[in-house]
Parts: C-alpha cells; structure tokens; sequence
C-alpha cells in the first residue's frame, strides 16, 4: 500500500482542521471493473460524529470496508492520529477501529455476552483464555448500551434494536478509538433509532470518533457533527449538516425536491421533502 | 415338500411321466432332500433322448430343455470343471471367469477363454450359446452375462450351480449328497447319465476312503486380511471338512462363508489353518497376513508351520470337492495329524 | 466506559428466554471420565471370553508392573495377544479417529458457516479411497495407510485448484469444487474396482469404503494418535478465532483475524487430520457430522467449547459404536461404518428436528 502525502488535497473536505483524528485521502477502489470508489477524502476531528449519506450503490459501505481494512484500497491513504492504518497490522487496527454491522438474520447460536466478547478478540493473545479485565471490559460495554440483563440471553431471540445494541457494545468492548457504523438504524423502529444514536452520542462525547453511514437524511441532520455526501463513489459535498444539506444538493444527488427547514428545537435542519 | 426321493422316482416312473413332474423332481434335487440313494449304473436306463423334454427348477427359475445343449458358454471354474468331468468338453464353445487354472487331467485345454471376468450380454450373445452354465447367480445380470428372463426370451437356457443359489432355496447345510444330485442334474440336462452316475460312484468310493482325523481343528482361511473371510458351518468348506472329521473353528456361523473375527481366531487357537490359493490371494499372502499380525503370529499353527493349501477352484461345490478333501487329508498325514 | 460492572439479577420475564449452562470444565472433566471409563470398559468386551483380572494382568505387564498387582490374573500369550495386540490398539485408534474426525468436522462446520458440512467436504474421503483401493486392487508397491493419504492430499489440492482457477476461493466455491473432485475421483475409484476387482477382494474394498478399524494395530494408533496430538491439539485451540467468524467474514476481518490466511490454515489442517484419519480406519461417516451439532445442543455454539467437547464426545462415540461392531454379531465383524450410519443417520434426523437453528 502507497502512502502518498494527502495534506493538500483533504482541506476542502475538513470541518476542524488542524486536529484531525481520521483523515483519508483518494481512496480509490475498483469493483469488477468498475470504480466504486472514486478518489474519496474523509476527515474528522477527535470526537465528533461524522455521517455518509448518499443513495443506495453510492459506496457508503464500500468507503467503511476501505477504512477499516476489510477491503483493500486500490489506492490512498488512512491516516488515524498520525498512524498509517492501512499499514497497520490487521490485529493492531483491530484495537483501533471498530466496525458495526447489521445483522438482521441472526444465525450464531451466541448468548449477548459471547457476542460481546468476540470485541476482545484482538487483545487477547491467541492461544490464551479470557481474562477479568476482559470480562469487565465486556460487562461497562453492556452496561454502556443498557443491555446488561440481556447478558445470558441468546442473542438470536432479540428484536432488531436490542441487536444493533448488543452490536454496538461489541463493537465498543474492542475499546477502539474509531467506531464505524454500517446503516446501523435501519429496519429499527423511530424510538430504537433515536436511542440507539443517542448512546453513539455519547460514547463521542467521551472522545469516540464516530462515522456511520446512514439512509434517513433527518437522523444524520440531527445527529452528526459533519457530513459526507457521496454519489456514484464521489464525495460531492463535505462540511457540516447545517452548511452541506440544501434543498439544491439533496435535488442533485437523490433527485427529489426537498425544503430544508430549522429543527424548532434544535436549530438543526430538518428535511421536508416535496410529495406533491 | 412330499417327495424326499427324486432318484428313487425316476427309477419307478416312466421317462416321460417323469419330465411331467419335473418341476417338482427339480425341486426336490435343490432342496437339500438329499438322502435319496443314488442310482446304481446298473440301473435299467432307458435311452438318453427319452428324457426330453425336461423341466428344471434351478434357483427359482424355471427351465424347459427341449434336447441336449450344444453350445455352452461356462461362467467360473466349477460349472468348466463339471462340463468337463462329465465328458461334455465338445459341447463347450468357451469359458469365463476362471479361478485358477484347470487341472490337467479333466482337459479342456481347446475350451477358449473369453474372459477373465464376467462378460457382458453382447459378448456372450454373439458366440450363440443354446446353454449357459454360471458358478454363481449373480453372474447372471443385466450388468454381467444378462438377466435370466431376457436370456430365456433370446432362447438361451441359463442354469446356476444350485449350491450357490441366494434368491431361492438353497440347502440348508451343504452335503456331499448336494454336490452328487447336481451331477446327476446336470448329466440329465446333456443327456449324460451314465457319466454323471460313474463319477458319483467314483466320488463316493473316494470318500470312503479317506481317513478321519478326529479332533483336528480348523480355520478355513480364503481371503481378507483387516477381517478374515472364511469358511463357515453351512457350506462346502464345511462339507470337506465333515469329510475327513476336522472341526470349523467358524462352524457356529450358518452361513457358506463369513466375515470373521481375528479375535475369535486367536481365542480358538486352531490347529491348522487351511489357505485356499487363488490367483488373486495366493496363500503365501495369506500366511504373511498371519504373521504379520502380532496377535496371530502366536498362533500355534503359525508359529509350527501347520498350514494346509487348498485350490480355491476346489472349495465351492462341484465335482473337485472331493479332490479338495483328499488334498487336505493328504497334507494333514504330512504334518503328522 | 467508566461505568461499573454491576450484574442485575434478570427481570422475571426475560429469565425464562435465558440460557444456564453448565460450566465448560465440568463437561470437560465429565467427558473425559466417560472416555476413560469407555477405554476401560471395552477392552474387557469382545468375541473372546476374557475376564476383567486378565485384562488388568496384561495391561499391567505391558506397562511394566506387575501383572499380579491389585488381583491383576498372567495370561497365556495367545490371551494376552488379543488384549494388547488386538483389542488396545483398536480402541485407541477409534478413540483418535473419532476425535479426530469430530474435531474436523467442528472446524469445518464453522469455516465454511455450513452446518452439513463435514470432514470428507472437499473430497478427501474419495482421494483417500482411490488412494486405498488402488493399493489393494493393483498391488501399488505402497503401504496402504501412506497411499490413502496421498489420495486425500491430493484430492484436496485439486479441489483448492479448482475452486481457484474458477475465480475467488469462497467457501460455497470451495464446497462445489469440492463435489465436483468427489464425484470424479468417486468414479475412477469404481472403474478401478471394476476393472481388477477378482472374487473375494470386493469384500475387502467394501469394508475398506465403508470404513473399517478391524486392521487397527500399534502402527495405526501411532498415526492416528500422533496426527490428533499434532494437528488436532492445535486445532481445538483455534475456538476463539472460529468464533470471530459468527457474523461473516467482515466481521471476522475487522476483529483482527486474517480471514483469508485463517481458512486456508485451518482447511489444510483438517484435511491433514482428516487424510491420516482416513488412511488408518477408511472413511467413516457421520462422525464428523452429528458430534458437533449433538455438543452445541448442550453446551452451545462457542467454538472453544465446542471444539474440545466433540473431540471428547467423538471419542467416546466411535470407541463403543466399534465395540458394537466387534461384538453385536459375535464372531462376525461389521464395518464401523455401517453402524455409524445406522446410528448416525436416523440422530441426524433428531438434531435436525430438535435444532430449529439448522436452516
């Protein structure tokens, strides 16, 4: 992997400069052909909660895959605190960065602490067990997400939120200081949405970097500090919700009209879409 | 079945009335209804022909034989050796799937081979045989020589050794008795009496001769070696066995053959152990197989050399089981038993 | 995360959804008992009348002691030979392979995320039989065991090509390749017997295809026991890696483990274990397939569980369902295999019922 200088080009795409925690510079990464990833920056600062919205077959997941090394970047580079991710050995990033997926078809057998558990799996030595720490590691992860009296169930009886939940403390017990979020609302009712967000919140209140690439415009206006717009693999626009989301650019990348109002409570904006 | 006696029948009743009862006549012969006396050459035979047409239950399929065949394809070394025992070499227009080679003194040197395993249903139907003689019954299927019914439709008449019949009765307990009816049977088939009636007298007075050796026993070994296979309580192992008054080691299994048990082998700690020499097992494999095997090595046949060959031709019933009887008893004086 | 562990004792309403399960070592420490007991047990069981104070006597004078030590009776050569000539070296050996095989199975079942999956998947048990049956049929200058291993290798390896050269190495790619070497490798085995196959060495094949310990010695317990101690002891460590790949295998990947690397190590090491298996007792079924699933029935799905406690269950299984193969028939002997089948097959059928999970 190439690590070329990505100074000059990212400063556009940042929203604080000057104390980045991840920045990511022309990702590229080809497809069967086909480039579905087309020179992307990213850049957040330490503890904010940075959003990729864009339609479906954007690249929204593909651009996480690339940043959490599950798939090889043809080419760019990932910087995180000064360190090379993509350089990194996959253990060691493991302990860096985490990934949250959905997984709606639980098929794993795994009571809600195994699951939790598997989050350690890249500090425990290979060949060892388990230790205290370890378990206590996995016990303030279930209590961060409130899903401690869930310990000792199977994690395929849960509903969807209680999942995602269970998911995000594992993710939370590889105790990363990246935490990346694969579509982590969908399928969820509004309330396990809302809650869900709320808890990543506050993990970055805690100093958490946080990216979750997310469908409902209205949930990443009214979470993320700053938001990533991709189309077609491209980033189209950068910067904070309230500056980023127009009506002009939600016409141009989803081609619906929209009317982008003031949150009356929160001052963010809210989307009102046109469905005359 | 009512009729114990066959042979005693056929003395009595006119040729003709006979082959009209022939079924159950055939029955009879492959039922193991054996203590029927044979008929004495002297018996007033009536001339060969009258006996046609014959009808014949051989493992459950019936046959009608309009005259004597005249082609005949042999499957297996011990329908070639009946055939040729009996003086039929002329009507054999070949032979397949030979266990070993024939002995010298039955002929058929002219008899070709045509296979070494068994053939397939074209082979077999382009040399026009009128008479198919199998040594087992699974010889005859749509994957081998051809299934008996398709067979009898073409106008070929099939027969199997009875003693090796599995889909109908078979004798419970082989016995000489057995072997000598087939002969009869067959002879009666080709129009051989006379011959088949010689050699069973031949036979039956070889028996006789044979001496005894009381309280010998045994393991009848034939092939395997992870699990011996070996000759069982109920058929022509047994039978030459009985002959001579050796006792099975595997006898209590009632079957022919058996898949057996070295530990059962080593508990038995026989006597002798008989190897019966094939061209695919030679006996010399078989005596490496014993001593390669630690717990069989201790055996005291083994480790005294008591170790007795038998041509495995020999050891399914036909006419060379006495032979086999004769061979055994012959090395069992060699070895001092 | 400052918050302090504090277990709540659950809710009413959701303790009736919740799962107690016994403590892991107890299972162990339970199994292995059984195992034990197991060993013990059947090496005084057998179509020979040997009574427990001989079997002690010889076991105790091959281990150098006395043999008259505790009640222990001497033995005649001959008795002595089936107990440790025949009888031990057959127990072990079904002892190793079971585990074995069970412990492949386990490994494979969660590597290729394919609960059917089982220890012959990638073609192995054909290799190992082409392998086999060509030594016995045509009189390969090679001892039998080395030539079944061959076969299974090199199956293996054709499979891998395959699945290769048809594009990325995925698991459903892998398992199709896998059939396809299987099927092939199935019919050269069938030409071979056909072509040479003389009177009574179809029996011989038959017992081999089906899977048979009858031909267990020391020199099998030996290969059987050190691939287990080699390859098995190593693999049944891998639990946790196994585990990583409940969510697939991005998540396996972003947990640090390398998912690529790890499924090639791990599938090279259940054939190896698979191959020596094989060449010893012929390829046995179900073994590999039922062990695991009827061990997550009890102690759940976490690999590191599961993985040892089905090496111990496989153990145990295959040690009795042979000694019902030596002596259900006294003094015939059944191929395992077919035991293993009439046991495994209709247990199968119950996991399948019982384990909603299996879709």
């Amino acid at each position: 992997m190439t690590t070329t200088n990505p100074s000059a080009d990212i400063v556009d795409a940042l929203s604080a400069p000057g104390q980045d925690s991840l920045s990511a510079s022309r990702l590229t990464f080809t497809r069967e052909g086909k480039l579905v990833i087309d020179g992307v920056d990213v850049s957040l600062p330490v503890g904010s909660f940075g959003a990729v919205i864009g339609p479906n077959g954007a690249g929204k997941s593909t651009l996480l895959q690339l940043l959490v090394g599950t798939l090889p970047a043809d080419s760019g580079a990932v910087l995180f605190d000064g360190d090379d991710l993509l350089a990194m050995k996959r253990r060691d990033r493991a302990r860096l960065v985490a990934l949250s997926e959905q997984h709606g078809d639980g098929d794993t057998g795994l009571l809600v602490t195994d699951v939790v558990l598997l989050g350690r799996t890249p500090h425990i030595p290979r060949w060892a067990s388990e230790g205290p720490a370890d378990r206590r590691v996995v016990a303030d992860a279930l209590t961060a997400v409130g899903m401690t009296e869930f310990s000792n169930r199977p994690f395929d009886t849960l509903s969807g939120g209680e999942r995602q939940r269970v998911q995000l403390a594992r993710a939370l017990a590889q105790e990363p200081r990246l935490l990346l979020l694969d579509e982590p609302t969908n399928h969820l009712d509004v309330r396990a949405q809302l809650s869900l967000l709320s808890l990543v919140r506050a993990q970055t209140a805690a100093g958490l970097t946080a990216l979750a690439a997310l469908h409902d415009l209205n949930i990443a206006a009214a979470y993320a500090d700053s938001v990533i717009v991709l189309k077609a693999g491209a980033v189209v626009a950068a910067g904070p919700a309230a500056s980023v989301l127009t009506g002009d650019l939600i016409s141009d990348v989803y081609g619906v009209r929209a009317d982008v109002l003031e949150h009356p409570r929160t001052g963010r904006p809210l989307i009102a879409f046109d469905t005359t | 079945m009512t009729s114990r006696s066959p042979f005693t029948a056929r003395r009595i009743l006119p040729r003709r009335v006979l082959a009209a009862a022939g079924l159950l006549t055939g029955l009879a012969a492959l039922t193991g209804c054996t203590a029927a006396p044979v008929p004495e050459p002297s018996d007033s035979r009536e001339p060969t022909a009258s006996a046609y047409p014959l009808t014949i239950d051989n493992c459950g399929t019936e046959l009608t034989i309009e005259k004597a065949p005249e082609r005949v394809l042999t499957i297996k070394s011990t329908s070639t050796e009946m055939m040729l025992a009996l003086g039929l070499e002329d009507r054999l227009i070949g032979h397949a799937f030979p266990d070993g080679p024939i002995p010298d003194e039955l002929g058929g040197e002219d008899v070709p081979v045509i296979s070494d395993k068994v053939p397939g249903q074209e082979a077999v139907l382009t040399l026009e045989p009128d008479f198919i003689f199998a040594g087992w019954e699974s010889n005859f299927s749509a994957d081998g020589a051809g299934d008996r019914d398709s067979l009898a439709e073409l106008g070929v008449n099939t027969y199997v050794s009875p003693a090796a019949c599995q889909s109908a009765e078979k004798p419970a307990e082989l016995r000489f008795e057995d072997v000598f009816d087939q002969i009869a049977e067959v002879g009666s088939i080709f129009g051989a009496d006379e011959e088949a009636t010689a050699l069973i007298a031949e036979q039956r007075t070889a028996l006789g001769e044979l001496t005894a050796a009381a309280g010998t026993t045994a393991l009848w070994y034939s092939s395997g070696s992870d699990t011996p296979f070996v000759g069982a309580g109920a058929g022509a192992p047994q039978m030459i066995m009985d002959a001579i008054g050796i006792e099975n080691i595997a006898a209590g299994v009632n079957e022919s053959w058996t898949s057996f048990n070295w530990e059962a082998v080593v508990d038995a700690n026989p006597d002798v152990i008989i190897l019966v020499e094939s061209d695919w097992g030679t006996a010399e494999k078989k005596i490496g197989v014993l001593r390669s095997n630690p717990a069989t090595a201790k055996l005291d046949a083994v480790v005294n050399e008591r170790f007795i060959t038998v041509p495995f031709a020999a050891t399914e019933a036909g006419v060379r089981n006495v032979e086999a009887a004769q061979i055994i008893a012959e090395q069992l004086e060699a070895l001092g038993l | 995360m400052t918050a302090t562990m504090t277990t709540r004792p659950a809710e009413a309403a959701s303790a009736r959804r919740e799962r107690r399960r016994v403590p892991t070592v107890v299972l162990v420490l339970v199994l292995s008992g059984i195992l034990l007991l197991s060993i013990v047990l059947s090496v005084t069981l057998g179509p020979a009348d040997i009574r427990p104070a001989e079997v002690w006597g010889s076991l105790l004078g091959h281990l150098g002691f006395d043999p008259t030590l505790l009640g222990g009776d001497v033995l005649s050569p001959l008795r002595d030979g089936i107990i440790w000539e025949l009888r031990m070296p057959r127990i072990l050996t079904a002892a190793a392979v079971g585990a074995g095989l069970a412990l492949s199975g386990t490994v494979m079942q969660a590597i290729t995320r394919n609960p059917l999956a089982d220890p012959y998947l990638l073609g192995l048990s054909s290799g190992a039989s082409l392998g086999a049956v060509a030594v016995i049929l045509l009189s390969v200058g090679v001892l039998l065991p080395v030539a079944a291993f061959a076969g299974a290798i090199v199956a293996l390896l054709a499979t891998l090509l395959l699945a290769g050269a048809a594009g990325a190495l995925t698991p459903t790619r892998t398992v199709l390749a896998g059939l396809a070497v299987s099927s092939f490798l199935g019919a050269l085995t069938s030409l071979v017997i056909f072509w040479s196959a003389t009177g009574d060495t179809y029996r011989e094949i038959l017992s081999w295809l089906l899977g048979s310990l009858s031909g267990a010695r020391w020199p099998a317990v030996a290969i059987a026991l050190g691939a287990l101690l080699l390859v098995g002891i190593p693999l049944m460590l891998t639990g946790r890696t196994l585990d990583a790949f409940a969510f697939g295998d991005n998540a396996a990947s972003a947990l640090g483990v390398g998912v690529n690397s790890t499924r090639w190590l791990l599938l090279s090491a259940t054939a190896l274990l698979t191959g020596a298996m094989v060449s010893v007792s012929g390829s046995i079924g179900f073994v590999g397939l039922i062990l695991p699933h009827a061990v997550r029935l009890v102690a759940g799905q976490r690999n590191r569980v599961v993985l040892p406690l089905s090496a111990l269950a496989g153990a145990i299984f295959l040690i009795w369902i042979d000694t019902g193969a030596r002596t259900l028939f006294d003094p015939r002997e059944l191929p395992v295999g077919i035991l293993t089948a009439v046991v495994g097959a209709p247990v199968f059928a119950l996991l399948l019922l019982k384990a909603r999970r299996i879709r």
